[in-house]
């Protein structure tokens, strides 16, 4: 697996031959990625008889292309309407929204595409380069160290999140003790399912994340004329093409920040189960963290729109990395690509590279030309998907509520994960309104199953012996930064009010 | 630069107090689920209990953290148990628990009905609700345009599976 320039050069030529699969895949990509519930995995699911009916390659090419595209697609309606199209675009409305509610939608999209194009362009050249060394990162995290891992990201999601960071990690709690709702692992023992059969295999993602941001944005929603504030209003009246192409320009003035917070994305990425969902808080909370302004964070801050999008499609390529090299997918669509290459008798590992180079690096080499393919399509997009932020909510509430619980529908085609969507609705909707993020309950929900599997089988290798979660030297030390992460806040707090008490005096 | 006082107003000692009630319910919510999941666990192997106790023994312990200082507020008088922000603004409530009802019959509904003839009643009667009445032609062609906009693009196209009723049947027949 050593780096060689011409077969680089080869490989991005030969990517480029694939176009024809690509361009197809782009645009269904930004559409599937911004209809919640309506995910690349799902979408791929879907049209399993077509990638099966290709030839390993093509296969491979459209399912990577509609990946990245589909990522990027996910942050549209999360900017435009607060509702993520997935869950690894949670972050992207803390900063995102806030913008389009001034007006500046079409900067806020601007600035999206291209953090989100850079990031991923950046990191998947980054990846195809030092694919060897990357892959032994997974090597390091063991059950106990991704224990701590997990409950760092629903710290660091709660202290970034909610305004205030005990209500944050109760959310989160609250959604991991949701997410551990279904059958035990082990002996299938029902837990916490009143009595639902439905919930016997796990509480449902989609219906969670249409419930949780979808259905109560629209019953909040109603209380204004439109998404955009009336001093917005004025604004995004007044912007065209040129606020558009200032969006592009103060995007790529940032281009250091695109840098190192699509790095975190590719780093966890790599970490299979970690996701886009945990980069984006991950990359959000570093870069407000060394920011020279953090106070502007949260308001519509420019480095809070580009840290979380540059990061969630740094992941796009960091999940391919542990499924081409030791065959663990690094999340749910890298696990349908590998059972599409499995069905061609593909063997994933560290030989595919010298049996076929191209195969095993054509993905990266795909997306690569994917994100650079990408970028005619979305400038266009970004003037004009934003005319839905000024639609009266009088239209707007009933279509989200419809088109969205229809999605969650669709992933198993129970009429019950409707009724879930608005039980999750109306959890949202308290969220909301009494500032419990709900990107906190989501995460939990998404992380409780993980954080169980990986519980489990601590305890199994110890024999139930709780110690063991404080005996690996990389666990410590990310056991310590756990809980400065939660000390900090109540720090800070305490010493500003300990300077303004001082303040008087002087 | 600094500002003489005003001088106290009669009634200046009742300060605005914090509306507890709703800050309430998802703490309280998520202690009365974690007693019902104990419940549900306590004769299961260990396997089944271990990380549900961990999670939701943290999960009690933030919970009654919360609880005391909510507490303490609510003894000092700088609080008290009013709803708070989940019932404002007070003249959408009900507008908002009619949109919640005509959701719940629209989830009841398109098991029977189907998705495009649902989502067509359900829209315009939502939307005649939000905009009390006004514009209502264009509502009705606004729904129609949107319902059989959906049924082209992810059952027709897509082949999406959507909940199907006598639209989609009648379609599938005649396309």
């Amino acid at each position: 697996m050593e780096f060689d320039p011409a077969l680089f050069i080869g490989l991005i030529a030969r990517a480029f031959s694939f176009w024809w699969i690509i361009l197809p895949a782009i645009v269904l990509g930004l559409i599937v990625g911004a209809v919640p519930g309506f995910s690349a995995a799902n979408t791929i699911i879907i049209l399993l008889p077509l990638t099966l009916a290709l030839d390993p390659e093509t296969g491979l090419v459209f399912m990577v292309a509609l990946y990245a595209s589909s990522r990027m697609g996910a942050g549209i309606p999360a900017i435009l309407v607060n509702i993520p199209g997935t869950a690894g675009a949670a972050a992207t409305p803390l900063d995102g929204y806030p913008m389009t509610q001034q007006g500046r939608a079409h900067q806020a999209l601007a600035i999206s595409f291209v953090s989100s194009v850079a990031g991923g362009l950046l990191t998947t050249v980054m990846a195809l380069l030092a694919l060897p060394w990357l892959s032994k990162v997974a090597n390091y995290l063991h059950s106990v160290e991704m224990i701590v891992v997990m409950l760092f990201g629903i710290s660091l999601i709660a202290s970034i999140a909610a305004r205030d960071t005990l209500k944050g990690l109760i959310a989160g709690f609250f959604g991991l003790m949701v997410g551990l709702i279904g059958a035990d692992v082990i002996y299938a023992t029902p837990r916490g399912t009143m009595g639902f059969l439905e919930l016997y295999d796990r509480v449902p993602l989609i219906p969670a994340l249409v419930g949780l941001f979808a259905v109560s944005e629209a019953f909040v929603i109603i209380e204004r004329q439109s998404i955009v504030t009336d001093a917005g209003r004025a604004q995004y009246d007044q912007s065209g093409w040129p606020e558009t192409w200032e969006g592009v320009r103060i995007a790529l003035s940032k281009w250091w920040h695109i840098i190192w917070t699509s790095i975190i994305g590719l780093i966890i990425g790599v970490v299979p189960g970690a996701g886009a969902s945990i980069a984006s808080f991950v990359a959000y909370q570093q870069s407000k963290t060394y920011s020279k302004t953090p106070q502007l964070y949260g308001t519509g801050h420019v480095e809070g729109l580009v840290a979380p999008e540059s990061a969630n499609n740094g992941v796009t390529s960091g999940t391919l990395i542990p499924l081409l090299v030791i065959g663990i997918p690094g999340g749910a669509t890298a696990a349908i690509m590998l059972v599409v290459l499995q069905y061609h008798g593909v063997t994933i590992g560290p030989a595919l590279f010298i049996t076929s180079p191209y195969l095993a690096y054509g993905p990266f080499a795909a997306m690569a030309v994917t994100y650079f393919l990408m970028i005619p399509f979305i400038m266009p997009l970004a003037r004009y998907m934003s005319k839905v932020t000024v639609v009266s909510t009088n239209y707007m509430a009933p279509l989200i509520i419809s088109f969205t619980l229809v999605g969650a529908f669709v992933a198993r085609g129970y009429v019950f994960d409707m009724y879930l969507a608005l039980v999750f609705g109306l959890i949202g909707y308290v969220a909301r309104k009494t500032g419990y993020h709900v990107a906190a309950i989501l995460i939990g929900v998404i992380l409780g199953p993980l954080l169980e599997t990986y519980f489990l089988r601590a305890m199994k290798m110890s024999q139930g012996d709780l110690m063991v979660l404080f005996s690996s030297k990389l666990g410590n030390l990310l056991w310590v930064a756990l809980f400065v992460s939660i000390a900090m806040p109540y720090f800070i707090d305490w010493k500003r009010a300990r300077q303004k008490q001082e303040a008087p005096a002087e | 630069m600094t500002q003489d006082k005003p001088a106290a107003q009669p009634g200046a000692e009742h300060r605005k107090k914090r509306h507890l009630g709703g800050d309430l319910i998802i703490p309280v919510a998520g202690l009365v689920f974690t007693v019902y999941y104990f419940s549900t666990i306590l004769d299961s192997p260990w396997t089944a209990q271990v990380s549900a106790f961990f999670v939701g023994t943290i999960l009690i312990v933030l919970t009654v953290i919360f609880l005391t200082k909510a507490a303490i507020e609510l003894r000092r008088g700088d609080a008290d148990l009013h709803a708070g922000a989940i019932a404002e603004p007070a003249n959408l409530a009900g507008t908002r628990l009619i949109l919640l009802a005509l959701t719940i019959g629209y989830i009841f509904v398109i098991q029977f009905t189907g998705f495009t003839l649902t989502t067509f009643i359900f829209m315009t009667a939502a939307m005649g609700l939000l905009t009390r009445g006004k514009r209502m032609g264009f509502v009705v062609m606004l729904s129609a345009l949107v319902s059989v906009a959906g049924w082209a693009l992810f059952i027709y196209a897509f082949k999406t599976r959507f909940p199907v009723g006598p639209f989609e049947r009648l379609m599938d027949f005649l396309v």
